[in-house]
């Protein structure tokens, strides 16, 4: 058997993918679709909240922020409740980060706030001292792609059967329904106004005047999706 | 019997087997000492140093077509 | 030997080797920046904190220096010495089928567009932000073509060849291949979203088939793997080459490499978990992921001693030759690391060693230490045979040598402290149960370990530069020699 496998480059690569894939087969797939299930209480993310997903992606906030909250006590001390599957079933990508170069944001929702995150982004120095995260002031100026994010709220729907538009059980026994508009010109709305909300509480007067005029600037997207992690 | 069952029996059955061919192959190896084709194993290093075009393969392919 | 017909072509693997200079010192380049950027976060907008900034910042430079190293430095290096190494084992030329040369330049021109796209895009912040494989799928694809490319590459030159038996070296550049392809496409399975909402938003974003900790699973038995299979493997089938031919010395046990091999196959892709401890995946895997991290030294060991042993009786070569420097220092590192991440590997390790800078000094002295030094010793050996000249400066390689080792050194030290320091202190409670610091006290106090990295990054980006130097001074006024001086140990001028 050896013999012939050396010999035979074919099936000795035959052999060597067999021997890799093994692995994989059986630490991947026996708790797939029980890890897929989202928890009571976990809901998909809104239009404006996967655009400032998209735009902590986009700037790679994940290098060096984790966003998974290990069972140790310094750890619930510090970031809150430790992580569980259930509460991750709708994030594509998982945003666990490899790096704690700077805190947790698991539950950063929790306990910070838009105008801290607003002074942060513009002058982390001024709000943390000795802090080395750079300022973020191109955020206050891009915009957000809305359209983008829309375009895969609509792809998991479809693909994956993220329960836009449905009810979703909460902790408390009601239910809460996350809205995905039927047109690109109604999200685009939807997002504006989730927009105005958020900027009800900023103070950086660009980033008003912008949403007036019914831009959104990628640092309110980054803001909601901020917000949104509890 | 469910699915995870069915997955801890595989896994246990491929493991003992892999594990059961590494041993044989440790075997194989240092017991014939030499390959199907009568070159000893150790002969191949000098695939490394005797690598020159006109240099005699250890093991020649017959490359007629 | 005038009139010999048929030579070895070695035009794709001079490709390869000058691009994995010119990537490699940008790639080192912007890692020592982002070093500096985190000692001094002032550099980030060195250049105005205005609309450039977006480019100067650590988060976007960070993936442009992880992934030019790996797959613009690494892979290219690899390809480099596959083009050399894949027609000597196998004692077939290139030039023998005009279809292998056409497959071998379209790799390198395919492979360098894609390079040029890659790196555009990470700057543009397009990515999918999984660790090593940020790239959509546009590029993905762009990626697949490059890698099925090299594989038409590898059976061709195996299906002409004279030797019969695959020397040990095949057998890591296969295993590289297969798993890299089975890895590169499962983790990326992703869905184009314009194409699922039939046109809206940006054409070349896609969302993960994978969510939440089923991402992360896959991801990580990529991430760890891609480590595996881009950084260990084909730089095992390399020193298997070069430092046995190198030296004159034959491997020190054939038997031992081909045991090795299988075993680094089959445990290696079980630990993967060990990136994912105390994560939300199940508790069963990441105990395997742990078990087998730490069964992983065995195979590795084997290979590692191996090479040392391979230079039992010889060792004055070491001291007297840079070359062999470069490789048995190589291989110590690998031992070193191999040791280290079995260690870090531990649940109780990791749960101080994880998020930290640890695991950043543990990458590096695997990928400063093991990677770079394989390669660049590699690139030494197939200079002058690719020239017919003498290395132009043997006085430059063993300075560069020392810097580097020195560069090494100063990195792995201190981050090592850093992270230490850092997984304790976040860790501290007082006398009342309370933190004992705020999570700014545990970032202030690595200051200065970030300023010594910065340094040990910036000595090492030195050396490198010494080494291109070296390279492009031999490849144009090395001395021109003889192919009987070029047999074994490699000519070099003082």
């Amino acid at each position: 058997m050896f013999h012939w496998l050396e010999k035979n480059p074919f099936f000795f690569a035959l052999a060597v993918f067999a021997t890799i894939a093994f692995a994989g087969l059986v630490e991947i797939i026996p708790n797939f679709a029980q890890s897929s299930r989202p928890l009571i209480g976990t809901t998909p993310y809104s239009t404006l909240e996967l655009a400032g997903r998209h735009v902590y992606i986009k700037n790679s906030c994940n290098a060096c922020h984790s966003q998974l909250i290990r069972p140790f006590k310094s750890e619930t001390d510090r970031y809150g409740d430790y992580s569980l599957s259930g509460e991750y079933a709708y994030d594509r990508p998982f945003l666990w980060g490899s790096k704690r170069t700077g805190p947790d944001l698991m539950r950063v929702g929790n306990y910070r706030t838009t105008d801290w995150h607003e002074n942060h982004m513009w002058d982390p120095e001024k709000v943390v001292p000795g802090t080395i995260m750079p300022a973020y002031r191109w955020m206050f100026v891009n915009n957000t792609d809305v359209d983008t994010a829309y375009a895969e709220m609509i792809t998991v729907e479809k693909f994956f059967g993220v329960p836009y538009n449905k009810p979703v059980p909460m902790k408390d026994g009601s239910t809460k329904t996350i809205k995905m508009a039927d047109t690109l010109h109604q999200a685009r709305k939807d997002a504006l106004a989730e927009a105005r909300i958020i900027v009800k509480d900023m103070k950086h007067q660009d980033v008003i005047d912008a949403v007036e005029v019914g831009r959104i600037p990628e640092i309110v997207a980054l803001i909601a999706y901020m917000n949104s992690l509890k | 019997m469910g699915i995870a069952e069915l997955q801890s029996y595989g896994f246990l059955t491929v493991t003992i087997f892999l594990t059961v061919a590494l041993y044989a192959y440790i075997y194989h190896l240092y017991k014939n000492r030499k390959d199907a084709d009568g070159h000893d194993y150790e002969d191949y290093a000098d695939l490394a140093l005797n690598d020159d075009l006109s240099d005699t393969p250890v093991n020649a392919k017959n490359r007629d077509k | 030997m005038e009139n010999r017909p048929l030579e070895y072509d070695y035009s794709v693997s001079k490709l390869f080797i000058y691009t994995s200079l010119g990537i490699g010192f940008v790639g080192m380049l912007v890692g020592v920046i982002i070093a500096w950027e985190m000692a001094f976060p002032a550099i980030n907008t060195i250049f105005g904190d205005g609309a450039i900034a977006e480019y100067t910042n650590f988060s976007r430079l960070r993936v442009l220096h992880t992934d030019s190293v790996i797959y613009g430095f690494v892979l290219s290096g690899v390809w480099a010495t596959w083009y050399y190494v894949g027609q000597r084992v196998l004692k077939v030329s290139m030039a023998e089928s005009k279809t292998l040369m056409y497959v071998g330049y379209a790799h390198f021109w395919i492979y360098l567009f894609a390079a040029v796209v890659l790196v555009i895009s990470l700057l543009m912040g397009i990515t999918q932000s999984k660790e090593y494989a940020e790239f959509e799928w546009p590029l993905d694809l762009g990626i697949t073509t490059v890698w099925l490319l090299w594989g038409a590459s590898i059976a061709g030159l195996i299906g002409l060849r004279r030797e019969k038996t695959l020397y040990i070296s095949i057998w890591y550049y296969i295993a590289t291949f297969l798993a890299v392809a089975m890895l590169h496409l499962l983790n990326n399975l992703a869905i184009p979203t314009y194409y699922a909402s039939n046109g809206i938003g940006a054409w070349y974003h896609s969302v993960s088939m994978y969510a939440g900790t089923n991402d992360a699973l896959v991801q990580w038995w990529f991430g760890h793997n891609a480590v595996a299979f881009v950084l260990t493997t084909p730089i095992i089938a390399m020193i298997y080459y070069f430092l046995p031919k190198e030296s004159g010395q034959a491997i020190y046990s054939y038997k031992l490499s081909l045991l090795s091999f299988w075993g680094l196959m089959f445990i290696y892709l079980w630990a993967g978990g060990h990136h994912i401890l105390f994560s939300t995946v199940p508790d069963w895997v990441q105990t395997l992921g742990s078990v087998f991290s730490v069964i992983l030294i065995l195979p590795s060991w084997g290979s590692a001693i191996n090479m040392l042993l391979t230079m039992k009786g010889e060792w004055q070569q070491v001291a007297s030759n840079p070359i062999i420097k470069f490789m048995v220092m190589g291989s110590t590192f690998y031992m070193f690391s191999t040791l280290e991440g079995p260690i870090q590997a531990i649940k109780s390790v990791n749960a101080i060693a994880h998020f930290t800078d640890w695991i950043i000094g543990h990458v590096h002295d695997g990928a400063l230490g093991w990677v770079v030094f394989m390669i660049m010793g590699a690139v030494y050996h197939m200079i002058p045979r690719l020239y017919g000249r003498e290395i132009y400066s043997k006085k430059i390689m063993a300075t560069q040598f020392w810097i580097q080792t020195l560069g090494i050194v100063l990195y792995f030290t201190s981050m090592w402290i850093a992270g230490i320091t850092q997984g304790m202190m976040w860790r501290a409670h007082d006398e009342f149960g309370n933190l004992a610091y705020s999570f700014i006290d545990t970032v202030t106090v690595l200051h200065p370990y970030f300023v010594i990295r910065a340094v040990g990054g910036t000595l090492y980006l030195i050396g490198f530069a010494m080494f291109i130097y070296n390279v492009v001074m031999t490849a144009r006024n090395g001395r021109r020699v003889e192919a009987s001086e070029l047999h074994n140990t490699t000519p070099m001028a003082d």
